[in-house]
């Protein structure tokens, strides 16, 4: 019997209860589509996170003195020594390279904010370019006033974006003026007014307490240097960091201190433990829905099984033999995960659909600040995977009533009511 | 061919033995049956219910095993092959009707006989082109599209016996074959299975207890608690 006709001889046989086989293609169909969705909202989620590290601060890659950065853990947060001279040639030579949007310079500074009423509070703070971070696709989340001017303040001109809970506890708004006091590079202190352009926020509740963000000009001149911290890269597309990164490195091969060229995912926080917790969340529920398909799947195979114990007497009788009889009924459940994981895929089609046209928001995530508006996405992998998991489930499945119902005794099948 | 080399009979059973464990005792289906059957004869197995009638046609079918004794089909023993090859010689050389007509219901008449060429392989073409031919032959090549359920009992043992001699077997068992059929039904079948076994030159085996039936044969082998107890061949009589 060739496996076409068996194939089509399945088939029919699912065709004669019809109830129970919409019954069972509903079970896949719906385990499919779970896998679909869950797929989507974990890739959903990744995308999310990613491209908030990414465009909020991180940059794809960051260029870093080799000594400076293996002296630090990786954090948004922490100050590096301005050990970058040279920057500026350097930002030339990467600015140069494919998939480039801008390079962004930055320097970090740690000190004290004063208000005029005397309230001091400590602070981190980094001096960046705005233009070129909005080039490189970094959002400013304005909560009041405006946000940085794009070009270079003159001396005396000096602004701020002040996170919020920072704001709050120095009790100062937009427009007011507040007073930064950091250490220079030589261990004096210096101090700089600045007035408060905007009050932002992070994204990270516990940042927004200590975060402040200024031009970087502003930021040389409270700390009395040329130099910066480091430079971040930012790429027109996060799929190219792996080849920025080759090309960022090569480009920068060669020199007397050698720089450190980092990929974000190496510096975002937690985002290696994120997601392995996404990824846990979505195997196990996997594991549910397969083993739910399983239940429910082997219980309808061993009853469609146990009502046909006297034609499967007789087609044995008549030559057929145990190896086809088990092919067969493989084949009916093969067919079953086939079609339910077409329907399957249809329905988480969609689901995916229909929810990000219902336009949901999500609750924050654990840290962040702001809720998000649920977009699931459309994972391939998981139209494709689904689908051949769930045949391989419902083939599994079967695989052992199949091999009884082959080895039946001939003689009882026949007699079997 | 000469007639030096002597064919060997289609079926022939030695001390055959086959008990049934019932309970705590043993019911004894047949207690030592020795037969043999030759090639192209119409045999009719008689004898009341519980005779042992269905066990023997189970044995010589080799669907089941005996306790003690032995069957050989065209003379090879069963037992000595393997489950592979009991499939085959049950796949090729016979064929099988019963008293239920045990067709598949979800396949119309023209693919349940065209079934047993499905399972050996044989190209699509030349099985439906065989397979219409044996149910014209059984008297339903207008009915070749009709599933069982739209058959009547008698069409449906007529598409039996068409299914039991498409692959031109070397014998058909057929178990109570008219049990379930009206007298002028169950004449007709056995008459049709006479008929067609004589036509392809194949042993018939027919168990029955209907004496229109046994009147009919030219052999009637009755069975009484599992033995034989009569072994009549009557060639006088022209079923
Ligand atoms: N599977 C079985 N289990 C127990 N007893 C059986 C079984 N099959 C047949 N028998 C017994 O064996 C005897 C012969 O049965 P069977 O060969 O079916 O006779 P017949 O076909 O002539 O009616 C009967 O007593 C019957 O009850
Ligand atoms: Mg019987």
């Amino acid at each position: 019997m060739s496996p076409l006709e068996i194939a089509r001889l399945a088939l029919r046989n699912l065709a004669r209860n019809r109830r129970r086989t919409a019954l069972s293609l509903a079970v896949v169909a719906a385990g499919t589509a779970a896998l679909v969705v869950t797929a989507g909202f974990v890739r959903f989620s990744f995308d999310g996170l990613r491209a908030a590290m990414i465009h909020g601060g991180l940059g794809h890659l960051e260029i870093a003195d080799a000594a400076a950065a293996a002296a630090r853990g990786a954090a948004l947060d922490r100050p590096a020594s301005p050990a970058l001279a040279d920057w500026r040639e350097v930002r030339r030579a990467l600015e140069a390279l494919p998939h480039v949007t801008a390079v962004g310079a930055n320097l970090h500074l740690m000190g004290l904010a004063q208000s005029a009423d005397g309230r001091s509070v400590s602070f981190v703070g980094v001096g960046a370019e705005p233009d070129r971070e909005r080039r490189m696709g970094f959002e400013v989340r304005l909560r009041e006033g405006s946000d940085l001017p794009a070009a270079a303040p003159a001396p005396g001109a000096d602004a701020a974006l002040l996170a919020r809970g920072l704001a709050e506890s120095l009790g100062v708004r937009a427009g007011e003026v507040v007073t930064l006091v950091a250490t220079t590079p030589e261990g004096t202190l210096n101090a700089l007014d600045v007035t408060v352009a905007g009050v932002v926020t992070t994204g990270v509740a516990e940042l927004d307490t200590r975060f402040l963000k200024l031009p970087l000009a502003s930021a040389q001149r409270l700390a009395q240097t040329d130099s910066v911290s480091n430079l971040l890269v930012g790429l027109d597309d996060t799929r190219a960091t792996g080849a920025a990164l080759a090309a960022a490195r090569a480009a920068l091969a060669g020199r007397a201190a050698p720089l450190a060229v980092t990929p974000w995912s190496e510096r975002a926080p937690f985002y290696g433990q994120v997601r392995d917790l996404y990824l846990g969340i979505f195997v196990f529920l996997g594991t549910i829905v397969v083993v739910l398909v399983v239940l429910a799947a082997s219980n309808t195979l061993v009853m469609s099984i146990m009502e046909r114990v006297r034609e499967i007497g007789t087609l044995r009788a008549i030559g057929t033999g145990r190896g086809q009889i088990a092919a067969l009924l493989v084949a009916e459940a093969a067919w079953l995960g086939a079609l339910g994981a077409l329907a399957g895929a249809a329905l988480g089609l969609g689901a995916v659909l229909g929810l990000n046209a219902a336009g949901l928001r999500m609750p924050p995530p654990p840290g962040a600040v702001d809720p998000i508006d649920l977009r699931l996405a459309l994972v391939p992998e998981a139209f494709a995977g689904g689908a051949l998991l769930m045949i391989l489930v419902l083939v599994l499945a079967a695989l052992l009533p199949a091999a009884r119902a082959a080895r039946l005794a001939i003689v009882d099948a026949l007699g079997h009511v | 061919m000469s007639g030096a080399v002597r064919e060997a009979p289609v079926f022939r059973v030695e001390g055959l033995t086959r008990s049934y464990r019932v309970g705590d005792a043993d019911v004894r289906a047949l207690a030592g049956v020795d037969l043999e059957i030759g090639s192209g004869e119409l045999v009719v197995v008689a004898g009341p219910s519980g005779s042992g009638k269905s066990t023997l046609l189970h044995l010589l079918g080799a669907l089941d095993a005996p306790d003690a004794g032995r069957v050989f089909v065209e003379g090879r023993d069963l037992a000595t092959l393997g489950e592979r090859q009991r499939t085959l010689l049950r796949r090729r050389r016979l064929g099988f009707v019963f008293q239920a007509f045990h067709l598949v219901p979800v396949l119309d008449a023209l693919e349940n006989v065209e079934y047993p060429l499905v399972i050996d392989g044989v190209p699509r073409a030349e099985r439906r082109a065989r397979a219409a031919a044996a149910l014209d032959s059984v008297g339903l090549g207008e009915r070749m599209s009709h599933r069982p359920d739209r058959l009547s009992g008698g069409e449906r043992q007529r598409v039996a016996i068409a299914r039991a001699l498409v692959h031109r077997p070397r014998a058909v068992l057929a178990d109570e074959p008219t049990g379930n059929l009206d007298s002028g039904n169950a004449l007709r079948v056995f008459e049709l299975l006479a008929a067609l076994g004589r036509e392809h030159g194949a042993t018939v085996v027919v168990s029955t207890h209907d004496p229109e039936l046994v009147a009919r044969a030219p052999r009637v082998v009755t069975l009484r608690d599992g033995r034989v107890a009569r072994d009549e061949r009557r060639p006088e009589a022209v079923s």
